[in-house]
């Protein structure tokens, strides 16, 4: 069968009233997990699991995948009413996003966030559909150096997203990456920072230490201020979107897209890494860069493309290879395992038909998204006009049951709330939060990727520089960080020179 | 220390055993509310779907809920210990596989085999040392002849150090046949490694890299097993090839706190026992190639403490 029959034939079955019911409900819990601040997509995909004991192979995949797609996205939906991400990967719709809905643009805000990801997750959709096979092998030509340049890339992509305080940011970065390496450590197994206490060996989450710094600092806040979250214009309006303000960002969302299709692909990344190098990248390129953080729409775009765009392609090396790329996948892995479906290259050949179908409901979804985005929007636009108290009881049961739902793990509340302590004082003293995240989620990454690469080269430390892709992606990050400390450096050089001058003034 | 007081604990609970057992005599409508099934790894692993598929077909033999939940951590240590401290009084069940064993060898943990009464061991699978389809070692004569001439410069893809899989490695290297160990935590990244060429064998189970053998992406070279692994007839086993390498095979196992009453472990035993021999599961153990007759009583707690032994013997070599 070529192609477009197979096409053809997921179509129909994606557009069974059974199937498309499927999507449609997946999409809806998804948004909403994805909404509540704590409950990640991926909570929301465990808990989903067992109902999908019940259903056929491909169902469960329509109902997973629809969870996925309107998971990632929901999560910015609270990162730009409440500032507060639903997920790991909404923490950049906060920083442009947040400022937007204190201007009383939410309605825009949100508008501009849904059509990006549902454009970026469209791209990407439409590449598992067309271009699985060969990025496929594209995925398998990275191997350990590659994913450690990756890593180093997303480290500096800091600097980048940093306002103006590159060594602030650098520092609560290096303090990320040494939250990241408490635990036992990945490649000798020893215990390291756990002082005895067993809990400890686990580690520590990165998960776990984003709703502390940033959904529970936001109600310590929210209560030590007595602030309203009432914009100065009444919510559900705002600012209508029109054609024009999405075709005026259609740089930024291609951008994100692009990025987000590439950094999905390869197995062990995923959506957080994504957003946050679109964001530090979309943050150079943009001649509004320098107004980044203070509600610009590219800022908000290109990172909400990024992160839908590595939907589609995180399934990539899942369907193609049977090697799922990140949590949400490896639990799409176990839905079709515990169904006797191994995927990867054979089921192209026995099973076509849930394949194409699995490519067209991704499709479908991305579609839907809008329609259920803006839905689940305007029914959490309510959230603003609660009374603070009350809205943040909410945040913090939420918070309370997501910290513990990550690994069903008690000590990670304990973890959590004080994470909120710590994350309250820093946003108090002006200490950037979102760096140490970035740490622990790339840290104790880019130290396996690190070891495992010594591991098989046999000690050589230069394979990073000689191996071609290791290297050209090393040598983008080096630029990256010079492009980004750029204004530092001519500002520190005017300086110099402007203290040279008045010293030789003086003499004269 | 911690372990100390861990095994005094168990000790503890030993002792007392006669004046639990009373309350529990009286159990008999045991079980009456729903059991917790611990699966210490997170989703979408072999010890998820064992721990899944397991809950499953429990829930009909012993007509109670079995909501699964997953603690993952520390090499499946953080689950083991919540199971460990929890009631023994069977409503409280968890995986314990053959790489937290090995884990405990290497240090990890503070329990110990006697913290656990192993109910079942329901699955297991030898371990085989696969090339990729484009290798030029197609048999493990091939593959271990050029470790022998060059040592340490082939690359195997492993689980880890400190696991069986090292143990392996490292039992070959004493024979002669130094090939480098380079290990990964994340199984994706595993699979990936030899399929992407970035490394020259993987140690793995069969069931973990089906799809890959069945598309003829791995070719299985050498079975670490007393006798031919009846699906994969033409792998020869270490033995034939002149290596003394067995008994390091990568099992399952369902498990419950030490101390929990005899009639209790008794009543798992036997549903496990029942559910194992349904048809569903035997579909699920051939697709994953870990059928085996179930161990149970102490020859499962015997296998779990040998295993311990044997890895902590070798590791300390």
């Amino acid at each position: 069968m070529g192609t477009f029959e197979l096409l053809a034939g997921g179509l129909q079955n994606a557009f069974a009233l059974g199937a498309f019911l499927t999507i449609v409900i997946g999409l809806m819990v998804g948004v909403i997990a994805g909404a509540l601040p704590g409950i990640s997509f991926v909570n929301a995909m465990a808990i989903a699991l067992p109902f999908t004991y019940v259903m056929t192979p491909t169902q469960a995949m329509l109902f997973l995948g629809g969870i996925y797609v309107g998971g990632v996205f929901g999560g910015s939906i609270s990162s730009i009413m409440i500032n507060v991400p639903g997920t790991p990967a909404s923490l950049p719709a906060c920083w442009d996003g947040y400022p937007m809905t204190r201007r009383g643009e939410v309605r825009r805000a949100i508008s501009i966030a849904v059509t990006a990801s549902a454009t970026g997750g469209l791209a990407s959709a439409l590449l598992l559909t067309f271009g699985a096979a060969p990025f496929a092998s594209f995925a398998l030509r990275f191997s350990q150096p590659e994913f450690f340049a990756a890593t180093v890339l997303g480290l500096i992509s800091v600097i980048a997203i940093a306002k103006d305080r590159p060594a602030v940011s650098l520092l609560s970065m290096l303090l990320g990456i040494v939250v990241g390496t408490v635990g036992v450590d990945s490649t000798y197994g020893v215990p390291r920072f756990t002082f005895g206490v067993p809990a400890l060996q686990s580690g520590i989450d990165f998960t776990v230490v984003m709703i502390g710094l940033f959904a529970v600092s936001e109600v310590i806040d929210l209560l030590a201020t007595n602030r309203d979250l009432r914009p100065k214009k009444t919510a559900g309006q705002g600012l209508p979107i029109r054609f024009r303000d999405i075709w005026d960002i259609r740089g930024a969302i291609a951008r994100g897209a692009g990025l987000g299709c590439i950094i999905g692909v390869v197995p062990g990344a995923g959506a957080t890494p994504a957003a946050v190098i679109a964001y530090g990248i979309e943050r150079q390129a943009s001649p509004r860069g320098r107004e980044f953080g203070t509600g610009v729409e590219s800022g908000l775009a290109a990172p909400e493309a990024a992160k839908n765009a590595t939907t589609g392609a995180a399934m990539i090396p899942l369907l193609t290879l049977g090697i799922p790329g990140s949590a949400a996948t490896a639990i799409m892995l176990a839905a079709m395992m515990l169904h006797g479906v191994n995927p990867g290259p054979m089921l192209f050949l026995t099973d076509p038909t849930m394949i194409y179908t699995i490519f067209v409901a991704m499709i479908v979804a991305n579609l839907l998204m809008i329609g259920a985005g803006i839905g689940v929007a305007q029914f959490f636009s309510t959230l603003m006009r609660t009374p603070p108290a009350v809205l943040a009881a909410f945040i913090v049961v939420l918070s309370v049951v997501g910290a513990y739902g990550v690994r069903n793990n008690i000590f990670d509340v304990y973890v959590c709330l004080a994470f909120g302590v710590l994350g309250w004082v820093m946003k108090r003293t002006g200490f950037p939060s979102a760096p140490l995240v970035l740490g622990v989620i790339l840290g104790p990454l880019a130290e396996r990727y690190f070891m495992t690469s010594l591991a098989s080269s046999g000690g050589d430390w230069t394979v990073f520089f000689t191996r071609p892709i290791s290297g050209t992606i090393l040598l983008l990050a080096f630029l990256f960080a010079v492009w980004s400390l750029y204004p530092s450096i001519k500002g520190a050089l005017a300086n110099f020179r402007a203290s040279r001058e008045a010293e030789h003034g003086s003499r004269n | 220390m911690t372990r100390t007081a861990a095994f005094l604990a168990a000790a503890g609970l030993f002792v007392a055993q006669p004046v639990l057992n009373g309350p529990a005599l009286a159990q008999t409508d045991y079980p009456s509310r729903p059991i917790e099934m611990i699966v210490t790894f997170g989703p979408g692993g072999g010890a998820d779907l064992m721990g899944r598929q397991l809950a499953r077909l429990l829930t009909n033999e012993l007509g109670v809920s079995i909501p699964v939940s997953n603690v993952a951590g520390a090499s499946g240590n953080a689950g083991l210990t919540r199971l460990a401290t929890s009631a023994p009084d069977g409503y409280t069940i968890g995986t314990l596989i053959a790489l937290t064993v090995s884990s405990w060898a290497g240090g990890l943990g503070d329990v110990s085999p006697e913290d656990f009464h192993v109910v079942a061991v329901v699955q297991s699978s030898p371990g085989f040392i696969f090339v990729p389809a484009a290798s030029p070692h197609q048999t493990a004569e091939a593959l271990f002849d050029h470790a022998r001439e060059n040592p340490g410069a082939l690359r195997v893809a492993t689980s880890g150090y400190g696991t069986m899989d090292d143990v392996t490695l490292q039992l070959l290297a004493q024979a002669g046949i130094e090939m480098t160990n380079v290990p990964f935590e994340a199984p994706s990244e595993r699979y990936a490694a030899p399929l992407g060429g970035h490394s020259d064998a993987i140690y793995e189970e069969p069931g973990d890299v089906a799809q890959f053998i069945e598309a003829g992406q791995l070719v299985p070279v050498v079975v670490f097993a007393a006798e031919r692994h009846p699906d994969f007839p033409d792998v020869p086993t270490a033995a034939e090839l002149g290596l003394d390498i067995a008994e390091l095979d990568i099992f399952r196992s369902i498990a419950v706190p030490a101390g929990t009453p005899d009639e209790i472990v008794a009543r798992l035993e036997e549903a496990v026992v029942t559910a194992v021999a349904s048809d569903e599961w035997q579909a699920f153990c051939q697709q994953t190639y870990t059928c085996i007759e179930p161990v149970t009583g102490e020859a499962a707690q015997e296998m779990v403490t040998g295993f311990h032994d044997l890895i902590a013997r070798q590791l300390q070599n």
